[in-house]
């Protein structure tokens, strides 16, 4: 069970208030029609299943219901860092 | 026996408590365990074993005893498998054992054939067989667990959560002092303190009596410990009683608290919480979680009252009893001198075997021998003596040659009526391993110590491989310290020098496991599951190498005692086996939970009315006076049918189903999902996730719009309205409204944000009327007197804003049945009001509230899809025959467009919704039923099938592979009736639309 801090209500609350929302940064492809069906299938179906550090999306489900991004530990389930969505524009390192 | 009162006793013995166990009656004292209170009356006998049926009785004193499981109480208070050792006795305590070992047993009886049981014999003999189904039942009746519970439980568990920045977990000498280390030296800083019993002091009451100084630092320091509890109880949080049993990612550690009092378990009304699962978020964790004492092996090492020494010296210590006049003492460390002293200082015979050889005289040794009591180093036990209860034991020489044990000389024969063995200890590192520590082999300890470092989190005492109580307080306050430093706290630290023989485990020697004691039988490595030594031997012949690969063909570590004295016992044998290092072996993999947890005590108070949330309309009380039958859609309770008198659920449906075909229904349809949309974007949000065109929806209109995923799946369907052209209202189906909403957030959120969009659920603020039926423009006419209802001013797929019996109303005209129909939209309140008005004025035309099964079959007439029913989250548009709801124009590519021109998504051979009408026109289709071709394969399945009142038929619709270019074809539909058994029935395949196929009765005849 994990402790997530929500970026918007800026709380550390339990797992259970949250719902995990997939890898992060999978971008809808801008020409959907203009793309291969790999390419297409690669947007829908595939992830990468990373082991270590890896970014994804949860929302504060039984709360703000805010999307953020998380950057957590696969392998040790620590987090590392939150962020709300557009961050990654202002702040490179995201 | 009891002998005769001591300080160190934990026992009130002005407090006599009567209880009964196997239908016998006993007298204990307050403060005994159910354990110690029967060794005190001699009641040695606890289980027959599981797999041989053999007598057993206590070998231990806590958590890790294996044998002793018991189910306490009957009825509603029943719990099974509890540890007679784990339960505190109280006044009018009733307890059977898990499988009686009074009780005739089969197993017994069948001694002859155990040879025939070697590990893998279940597996071999009746699953290869198959004829497990058969027998399954009888086995499993001699798994020696108790049966499980039959009746509802009586009593109530709570869930406690808790923040701390520093958790100690154990409550021993170790960390006691740890806990008062953090206390001492912080301010503010949150501690809670966990452990499993009643009294805090682990082993120390041990040491009571030979040691003055561990009574008095006991007494100080739990004084202590109690006053923070008592002053400062916003800082400091003690649970006794309390097991924490596992321990998750990010320090949350969860806690089970059991309460077991004679008022709170023999009243007839709950008293309080029964069991208490604490969650615990720590910063910091401490863990001072001791260490079992491990076994030695030995022929018929099970007989009834051979036991831990330590174990014995703890009921000797804490409970005044002991369970013998005459008591062999056998281990291989010096642990098992003290366990000698204390006995021979309470004037109890014993002789010591110890497997090693004297080369290094220690001072306890030469103390006991001085005063009379026999000491034989060198010597092994080979074989204990014994029936049922050990008698004597065979011992012989031994000596240590480089890495291999040796037996040599005569046998000699000693008698005894207790035999109390020491092996070494196994630190408690479960916790640890539940959160990813890993463990190594220790040479010194020859134990599995915790790895060394991990953040926050500190090992002390003996669990950390410390012997001496001394060494455990000292090492609980320098290991606290690491801890005060890691929370800043303490920023220069303080240590205090621990003995030379702080992790050696008290001399331990290696295991002893000379070949010629392997290879007997009934060398028992695991009491619980009756895994021999043999069975691990065989496991390794039959090519199993893995420590967790033998552990499964042996079940060695199995059920509720998950090997915490046998475990490692059986790494030894394996490692001596195969030849290699205990460190190549390895342990299992330790799970949670470390002890049984309580079905109870998980539910907590989630059970009954608080399961789930139970949603009613505001109409609901309506409903029942009624006397609707309900079904539970997504949480809501909605109308399924109006039964009159007398009526069954076909009676009602087919009265139901008429009346609006023929003249008006009412339906309360206010469990619909509704999402405000609005924003000056909304109209671009809709034609992005529905398929169909939004853009020039005028205000005052509705549409059906159809929802997929990127897979180009189907997931929802319903009616948005156009209040304006910045504000729309959605409509999703009832079950899929909370998650076609957190959809729609995560696209505004995570893909669109640029859209002006703002989505609220209005689920809960609305009311829906549905008045349905030839007569329904009549009615609206009468209760509402703004609008104006003449078909070419208020269409098909309009709304007006209305006045209805003076309430504000949304009206649309919108069709779920194919019949002139318009729902009336309130504020949620005014449901009950606006239902009861259109009742009353519905009179005059037999108004007729129909429920969920009547708007079933009302749809199917018309072949409209129930998304979740139809549709199965496999399905396309095209699949069901709904192409011409994709807009071919839009700009924007819809969420899940561009996946229709994928290859699969277009096959022909995909599973199709058609209609299908049964040939005899009375036989009404299993929903689910397969659908096969001639040669008997299944090419679909039946998704909806009713008996349409209408139409006097019954119709259904199916999912059939290329079924719409199979349109009057004939298949088989497969059941299975109960009499008859299987059955194939024709269809033919057909349009999905039975009733009204041109549509004609939409707008009514007036
Ligand atoms: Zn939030």
């Amino acid at each position: 069970m994990l402790l997530i801090h929500c970026p918007y209500c800026k709380e550390s609350r339990d797992q259970s208030e949250f719902s995990p929302a997939g890898e992060a940064f999978i971008a809808r492809p801008k020409s959907p029609e203009g793309i291969s069906d790999e390419e297409w299938a690669d947007y829908v179906f595939y992830r990468t299943n990373h082991k270590g550090n890896h970014w994804e999306q949860w929302v504060h489900s039984n709360g703000c219901r805010k999307y953020f991004l998380v950057e957590r530990s696969t392998i040790s389930h620590q987090i590392l860092q939150v962020a709300p969505f557009g961050a990654r524009n202002s702040e490179t390192e995201l | 026996m009891r002998l005769a009162q001591h300080p160190s006793h934990q026992v009130d013995y002005s407090k006599s408590l009567n209880f009964i166990f196997n239908n016998k009656r006993y007298k204990g004292y307050e403060g005994d365990t159910l354990a110690s209170a029967l060794l005190a009356n001699d009641a040695l006998l606890f289980t027959r074993s599981f797999k041989y049926g053999r007598k057993r009785g206590l070998i231990a004193a806590g958590v890790e005893e294996p044998n002793a499981l018991v189910s306490l109480e009957i009825g509603g208070r029943y719990t099974p498998n509890l540890k007679a050792t784990e339960i505190m006795l109280y006044d009018g305590l009733s307890a059977v054992s898990a499988s009686n070992p009074n009780a005739f047993d089969i197993r017994a009886f069948i001694k002859p054939l155990h040879r025939f049981m070697p590990a893998g014999f279940y597996y071999k003999t009746f699953i290869k067989q198959k004829v497990w189904a058969k027998v399954e039942d009888s086995i499993r009746a001699f798994s020696g667990f108790s049966k499980a519970p039959t009746e509802e439980d009586v009593d109530v568990y709570d869930h406690i959560f808790h923040h701390a920045e520093v958790v100690v977990i154990g409550g021993g000498a170790a960390g006691i002092s740890a806990a008062l280390e953090v206390l001492n030296n912080s301010k503010k800083e949150r501690v809670i303190l966990v452990d499993e019993r009643t009294q805090l002091g682990g082993e120390l009451f041990n040491e009571f009596s030979s040691d003055e100084a561990a009574m008095t630092w006991h007494k100080d320091s739990v004084n202590r410990l109690l006053s923070f509890a008592n002053e400062d109880s916003e800082r400091f949080t003690l649970l006794t009683q309390s097991t924490a049993y596992a321990w998750h990612d990010q320090n949350y550690i969860e806690v089970l608290e059991t309460i077991t009092t004679a008022e709170s378990l023999t009243s007839s009304e709950p008293q309080k919480a029964r069991k208490i699962i604490h969650r615990i978020r720590a910063k910091e964790v401490i863990l001072a979680t001791g260490a079992h004492e491990r076994p030695m092996l030995f022929e018929a090492n099970d007989l009834t009252n051979i036991m831990l020494s330590q174990s014995v010296r703890r009921y000797l210590h804490e409970y005044g009893v002991i369970s013998g006049k005459k008591v062999v003492i056998y281990g291989n460390n010096d642990s098992i001198y003290s366990t000698a002293r204390d006995l021979h200082v309470n004037d109890i015979e014993c002789i010591v075997v110890d497997v090693r050889s004297s080369e290094d005289p220690i001072e306890i040794v030469a103390e006991l021998k001085h005063s009379g009591v026999k000491v034989l180093q060198g010597y092994s036990i080979v074989k204990a003596l014994g029936s049922h209860r050990v008698k004597g034991v065979e011992i012989v020489q031994t000596k240590l040659q480089g890495n291999d044990w040796q037996v040599f000389g005569d046998t000699q024969t000693l008698s005894c009526d207790l035999l109390a063995t020491s092996g070494g200890f196994n630190p408690v590192v479960h916790l640890d391993c539940h959160n990813g520590a890993k463990t190594y082999f220790d040479e010194v300890s020859q134990s599995f110590l915790p790895q060394q470092e991990r953040d926050n989190r500190e090992v002390c005492g003996a669990v950390a491989g410390a012997s001496a109580w001394q060494d455990a307080i000292n090492d609980g306050k320098n290991k606290a310290q690491f801890t005060l430093n890691a929370l800043g706290t303490v920023s220069k630290l303080t240590q205090e020098i621990l003995s030379e023989n702080y992790s050696n485990y008290f001399n331990v020697s290696q295991f002893f496991t000379p070949k010629e004691i392997l290879n007997k039988p009934k060398v028992f490595l695991d009491l619980q599951n009756d895994v021999t030594t043999l069975d691990v031997a065989l496991s390794i012949r039959e090519g199993y190498r893995s420590i967790e690969h033998i552990k499964r063909y042996t079940a060695m570590g199995f059920g509720t005692d998950q090997g915490k004295t046998g475990n490692i016992n059986g790494i030894a044998v394996a490692a001596e086996l195969m030849g290699i290092p205990m460190s190549e072996v390895g342990t299992t993999t330790f799970r949670p939970a470390y002890t049984g947890v309580d079905f109870g005590a998980m539910a907590g108070r989630e059970i009954g009315d608080f399961f789930d949330p139970q949603r009613y309309t505001t109409i609901h009380d309506s409903h029942v006076a009624s006397g609707a039958e309900f079904e539970v859609v997504g949480q809501w309770y909605r109308p399924w049918y109006y039964p009159k008198t007398g009526e069954n659920i076909h009676q009602a449906v087919y009265r139901e189903c008429l009346a609006v075909r023929t003249s008006l229904g009412m339906m309360d349809a206010s469990t619909l999902g509704k999402i405000d949309v609005q924003g000056s974007d909304a109209r671009e949000f809709l034609s992005r996730i529905y398929t169909n065109a939004w853009m020039k929806l005028a205000p005052g209109s509705c549409r059906y719009g159809l929802m997929c995923n990127e897979k180009g799946m189907i997931i929802d369907d319903g009616v948005s309205t156009c209040i304006n052209d910045n504000h729309f209202i959605m409509t999703t189906t009832t079950g899929g409204a909370a998650s076609v909403y957190s959809a729609l957030e995560m696209w505004l959120q995570t893909e669109w944000s640029d859209l002006d969009v703002h989505l609220n659920s209005v689920t809960d603020q609305y009311s829906t009327v549905a008045v349905v039926g030839p007569n329904a423009r009549k009615l609206v006419k009468l209760l509402c007197q703004d609008v104006d209802f003449e078909r070419e001013n208020f269409k098909f797929m309009q709304w007006r804003p209305g006045t209805v019996c003076g309430v504000d109303a949304r009206i649309m005209r919108i069709s779920f049945s194919g019949e002139l129909a318009y729902e009336i939209n309130v504020e949620a309140n005014y449901g009950r009001y606006i239902w009861d008005q259109v009742a009353i004025a519905g009179e005059k035309w037999n108004i007729t509230p129909y429920g969920t099964e009547s708007m079933h079959v009302l749809r199917a007439e018309k072949g409209y899809i129930i998304v979740g029913q139809d549709t199965d989250g496999s399905m396309t548009p095209m699949d069901v025959n709904m192409s011409w709801i994709l807009a071919k124009d839009k700009p924007f590519s819809y969420v899940g467009r561009r996946s229709f021109s994928i290859s699969a998504l277009c096959a022909e051979d995909r599973l199709q919704l058609v209609g299908l009408l049964t040939k005899d026109s009375s036989t009404v289709l299993p929903e689910g039923a397969h659908v096969i071709d001639n040669k008997g394969k299944s090419i679909g399945y039946v998704t909806s099938s009713y008996f349409s009142p209408i139409l006097d038929r019954s119709i259904a619709m199916a999912q059939i592979q290329g079924g719409l270019a199979k349109m009057d074809e004939t298949v088989l539909v497969k059941i299975v009736q109960k009499k008859q058994g299987l059955k194939e029935i024709p269809c033919e395949i057909s349009s999905s639309v039975f009733y009204d196929i041109e549509g004609e009765k939409v707008d009514g005849n007036d």
